[in-house]
C-alpha cells in the first residue's frame, strides 16, 4: 500500500512537472543602477544666483522701507 | 493625469498669488483699522484680488500651451507677467486719484502718502521682476510638477 501511494505521489509530482512551467525567479533587468542613481539624486538646491537675487530684493527693501507698500500692492 | 492640462495648469498658476493675498489682506486690515493707517487703499483693494490671481492661472495656462513647442524657462516667462500687471495696476490707482505725479519734480505719490523718486520706481519694476522670476521658478513650477505639468 505504502509502495502505490509513493508511485502515485511519484506520478503526480513528474505530471506537474511537465505541465506547469518553471517560475522564473532571476530579475529581468538589473535593478541596481536603478537605485544607485536613486541615491544619486539630491533635493533640488537654489542655485547662488537666485540667493544673489533675494539678498539684492532684502537690500533694497531695507534701503527704501516706504517702498514696501507700494511692491506688495504692485506684486 | 493626460486629462484637462489646461485645467490643471490654471489650477496650479491660481496657488502661489492666492495664498499670498490671504497674508497680504491680513496684513492690510492690521494696518488699516487696527494701526489706523491712515491709507485709503481699499479702494483700489479689489484690483488685486480679482485680477491678479486669475491673470496667474491664464499665464501658466499659457506656458503649458507655449511648452509644447520651443519656449522660455519657467522663470523668465514668469518674469514678463509683472510687466503686463503693473501697468495695469497703475492705471487703476490712477484713476481712483491715488498715484499722482509731483508736487516735486521727478517724483510720484502713491496713496497720498508715500513719495517715490522716478529712480526708486525703476528699481522697484527691476525688483517685481526679480520676484516673479524666483517665484516661478520654484514654487509654481513646484505645483506644475505636482499636477503633472512641467
Amino acid at each position: 500500500m505504502r509502495d502505490m501511494n509513493g508511485q502515485n505521489e511519484q506520478e503526480v509530482r513528474e505530471i506537474l512537472r511537465s505541465t506547469v512551467p518553471r517560475a522564473r525567479t532571476e530579475l529581468r533587468r538589473d535593478l541596481w543602477p536603478e537605485m544607485l542613481r536613486r541615491l544619486d539624486e539630491r533635493p533640488r538646491r537654489v542655485a547662488w544666483i537666485d540667493w544673489a537675487l533675494v539678498a539684492t530684493i532684502a537690500g533694497l527693501l531695507l534701503l527704501f522701507p516706504k517702498a514696501i507698500p507700494v511692491l506688495m500692492y504692485h506684486l | 493625469m493626460n486629462t484637462h492640462p489646461y485645467v490643471r495648469a490654471y489650477m496650479g498658476g491660481i496657488v502661489v498669488p492666492t495664498l499670498f493675498l490671504l497674508v497680504m489682506m491680513t496684513g492690510y486690515f492690521v494696518a488699516r483699522f487696527i494701526l489706523k493707517v491712515p491709507e485709503p487703499i481699499e479702494r483700489v483693494i479689489v484690483f488685486p484680488m480679482a485680477i491678479v490671481p486669475n491673470l496667474w492661472g491664464l499665464w501658466n495656462m499659457l506656458y503649458a500651451r507655449l511648452r509644447q513647442g520651443r519656449h522660455l524657462p519657467i522663470g523668465l516667462h514668469g518674469a514678463i507677467l509683472p510687466l503686463v500687471l503693473a501697468p495695469l495696476g497703475a492705471l487703476v490707482t490712477l484713476r481712483f486719484n491715488l498715484l499722482a505725479v509731483g508736487p516735486a519734480p521727478g517724483e510720484v505719490v502713491y496713496f497720498q502718502q508715500i513719495h517715490l523718486p522716478y529712480g526708486l520706481i525703476v528699481l522697484l519694476i527691476c525688483a517685481g521682476v526679480a520676484v516673479y522670476y524666483l517665484v516661478w521658478k520654484y514654487f509654481v513650477n513646484f505645483f506644475n510638477e505636482v499636477l503633472g505639468i512641467a
